[in-house]
């Protein structure tokens, strides 16, 4: 549990945005993610909270190098030797690639700076999950060559009867069915189809899988479902997911550790108990206040945060909350607070931090 | 109860490829003038069925059976069989909107593309009010302020698309009440939002609906809303409900063995360290509906020889609360 997986370290996505001018267009860059650093471990859960527009899916992304960083590191431990894949160009990589094996059981490999071939042998070690079940599956395709997919196309196996055998065993594990894998998609429920995407992000064995809001369509019993089977999964595989959601208690019931995401930028990042009970940052306090509590008697007083969330565009000077913080002083709009530990693996980032700790009762 | 709606004996069927399905079985309910009734249960449990059902938008394959019966009482004090409507005439259309609103899930399908907000608004307060361009016009900038939309003057020339989604949700819900509606239907209206903007939408929709002494029909499948917001419940499973009531007495009390697994399924902060536990199994189609009670194929407490031959009656618990369920009956605790 103890070993670093990924280490994320200054990570920025920006966007160029063009703009309609009076006489001509005007390139604008769209800070989508602001120098976020974090660590995830070898089979753990990192939950990912934060408002629509915040920068989860982004941040998913860039880990997975499904969109380019502009700077910043991604570093990839592979269990084993020390050869960096990052640096391999042409010939020396091509002779890599009949040792692929190694090559992934090598590390450290700095995901950044991969490209072309070496990122698509990369890619097989990790893997994603999508929000919604009935559009991330190919219709004209059989359940069996949805799962199978990942291998073939990593080249990662050829022999169709070891194929046929992978796929067999993932299903199992996800409780499909061996009977489902000839039929077309289209037969399933939501639930059904959101285990056929999970055996999919699973088959090549991942370290690493991002499930991007893959229970937030779905019904609460089915969510409930699907979170005990991906629990499951990782302590059967040891695979290490980043959960993306906007449901709070779901990624509360799932992450070991919690990060809060506010227009790009971290606010917060802690073990899922401190954060949820022992919030230190203003945002966390007023997102975790609108959480709504099926015990009518349960008091339901969300904070109310003034205005809008910023347009990333224009992302407020300073401190990024300033504009909406009700604890706001004038040091918060010329400053940047610095992503400090606060207590152990607990980091924030606020001036004044240390004046709050709005505890919750815990149950 | 003073109702506004009183729903009896719904049934809905409709006319597929492989025979007739059945989606909607002999639904009662009514909604009290000026309360809220959510309507919970899970995708395929005919919620949105029933719910449009009552605007007469259901396609031309869909069957209302000939004793159903949808009695609405309008503005004016009159009395409004829906079923005996035509399905295109005038008085559905008189109906639609301005008697009886309705808000979606997806804000942008309820938004033409290609009109402004503003635009959208004043044809529906000229249309339902009878007001002129510009007495609608201020209607409408006054109806976006009241949902939290700052500086509606401007934003009343935008089109949906300019807007963020919290704020294209406050959008429609405007464009539903400048109808001025005495019924508003909502499915699943929060459900795509963020928290902080549900807060707001269920805050903002709670005042309204008091300034406006509007009743309500409020859908979702998120019973923490439900908690918040609705007088009483109505738990839907395969097209009959199960179990209605207060919301509090149901929520602390649930009766059905269904409602008690979807109140347990619920991820709360005070049980971390427990397991989550979904009701077993998944929801049938409705053409694979069971015989007997619709929920004993799930159900770990299904007694043999009962529930699965006979159709549970309605048990009642005092005036207002009411279950579907064989342990509640005298037949079902003897043979259990």
């Amino acid at each position: 549990m103890s070993e670093t997986l990924i280490e994320v370290r200054n990570l920025e996505v920006r966007f160029p945005i063009k703009t309609k001018g009076l006489f001509r267009s005007k390139t604008v860059e769209l800070r989508a993610v602001h120098d976020v650093s974090f660590d995830i471990k070898r089979g753990e859960t990192v939950g990912l909270v934060g408002e629509s527009g915040s920068g989860k899916t982004t941040v998913g992304r860039a880990i997975l190098r499904a969109i380019d960083p502009t700077s910043g590191h991604v570093i990839f431990h592979g269990p084993g030797g020390d050869v960096d894949v990052a640096e391999l160009e042409g010939q020396e990589l091509r002779a890599f690639r009949q040792r692929m094996n190694m090559v992934f059981k090598s590390g450290p490999v700095e995901l950044s700076a991969l490209t072309g071939e070496a990122l698509r042998l990369f890619r097989p070690r990790m893997s994603l999950v999508f929000q919604d079940p009935y559009s991330s599956l190919n219709p004209r395709m059989t359940v069996r060559d949805i799962i199978a997919e990942p291998l073939v196309a990593g080249g990662i196996m050829k022999n169709r009867e070891e194929i046929d055998q992978r796929v067999r065993e993932i299903a199992a594990r996800c409780k499909l069915n061996l009977e489902h894998l000839r039929r077309f998609p289209h037969a399933f429920s939501g639930g059904q189809r959101q285990r056929i995407c999970i055996a999919r992000a699973l088959v090549s064995r991942p370290d690493f899988v991002v499930c991007d809001e893959s229970v937030s369509a779905l019904d609460v019993s089915i969510q409930a479902e699907i979170v005990n089977l991906l629990k499951d999964l990782q302590e059967e595989m040891g695979v290490a997911f980043l959960f993306i959601a906007h449901d709070l208690s779901v990624v509360a019931h799932i992450s070991h550790r919690v990060a809060v995401l506010y227009v790009g930028s971290f606010v917060e990042y802690a073990p899922t108990r401190s954060l949820f009970f022992h919030p230190r940052h203003p945002y966390t306090h007023a997102l975790l206040s609108a959480i709504p509590q099926a015990d009518p008697e349960a008091g339901f007083e969300p904070i109310r945060l003034q205005g809008e969330i910023p347009n990333p565009l224009a992302a407020p000077s300073g401190c990024r909350f300033h504009t909406r913080c009700p604890f706001a002083k004038p040091r918060c709009k010329e400053e940047k607070p610095d992503w400090r530990e606060i207590a152990p693996e607990h980091f924030v980032s606020c001036h004044f931090a240390d004046d709050f700790d709005f505890a919750r009762p815990q149950g | 109860m003073d109702a506004i709606l009183t729903v009896e004996n719904l049934t809905i069927s409709f006319r597929t490829d492989e025979g007739t399905i059945t989606p909607i079985q002999n639904v009662s309910f009514q909604v009290g003038r000026g309360k809220t009734l959510g309507l919970v249960g899970e995708s395929g449990s005919g919620k949105s069925v029933s719910t449009k059902a009552l605007m007469r938008l259901l396609p031309g394959t869909a069957m209302i059976a000939p004793d159903s019966r949808m009695a609405y009482r309008a503005k004016d004090g009159r009395t409004i069989e829906i079923e005996k409507l035509a399905r295109n005439g005038k008085a559905v259309r008189r109906l639609r909107g301005g008697e009886i609103g309705m808000i979606f899930q997806e804000p942008m399908a309820s938004f033409s593309p290609v009109y402004t907000i503003g635009n959208q608004m004043v044809e529906a307060i000229r249309l339902h009010r009878g007001l002129g361009r510009r007495q609608a016009r201020a209607e409408a900038i006054d109806m976006l302020a009241k949902v939290g939309i700052s500086s509606p003057e401007a934003r009343i020339d935008q089109y949906a698309h300019e807007m963020s989604g919290g704020m294209r949700q406050r959008a429609m819900i405007a464009l539903a009440l400048s109808a001025g509606p005495a019924l508003l239907i909502a499915d699943e209206p929060t459900t795509a939002l963020d928290v902080t903007i549900q807060a707001q939408v269920l805050e903002l929709m709670g005042g309204l609906q008091q300034d406006l002494g509007m009743a309500m029909i409020f859908i979702t499948h998120d019973l923490g809303v439900i908690a918040q917001i609705a007088d009483e419940v109505a738990v839907m499973y395969l097209g009959t409900i199960v179990e209605r009531g207060p919301t509090k007495e149901i929520i602390r009390d649930p009766k059905h063995p269904y409602t008690q697994g979807l109140l347990e399924a619920i991820p709360s902060l005070e049980s971390l360290d427990h397991r989550l536990k979904p009701v077993p199994g998944d929801i049938p189609s409705p053409g694979e509906r069971p015989s007997g009670c619709p929920f004993r194929s799930r159900c770990g407490q299904a007694i043999e020889g009962l529930c699965d031959k006979e159709v549970p009656l309605e048990t009642t618990f005092g005036a207002a609360r009411a279950v579907r369920c064989w342990l509640h009956e005298e037949r079902g605790r003897s043979a259990a």
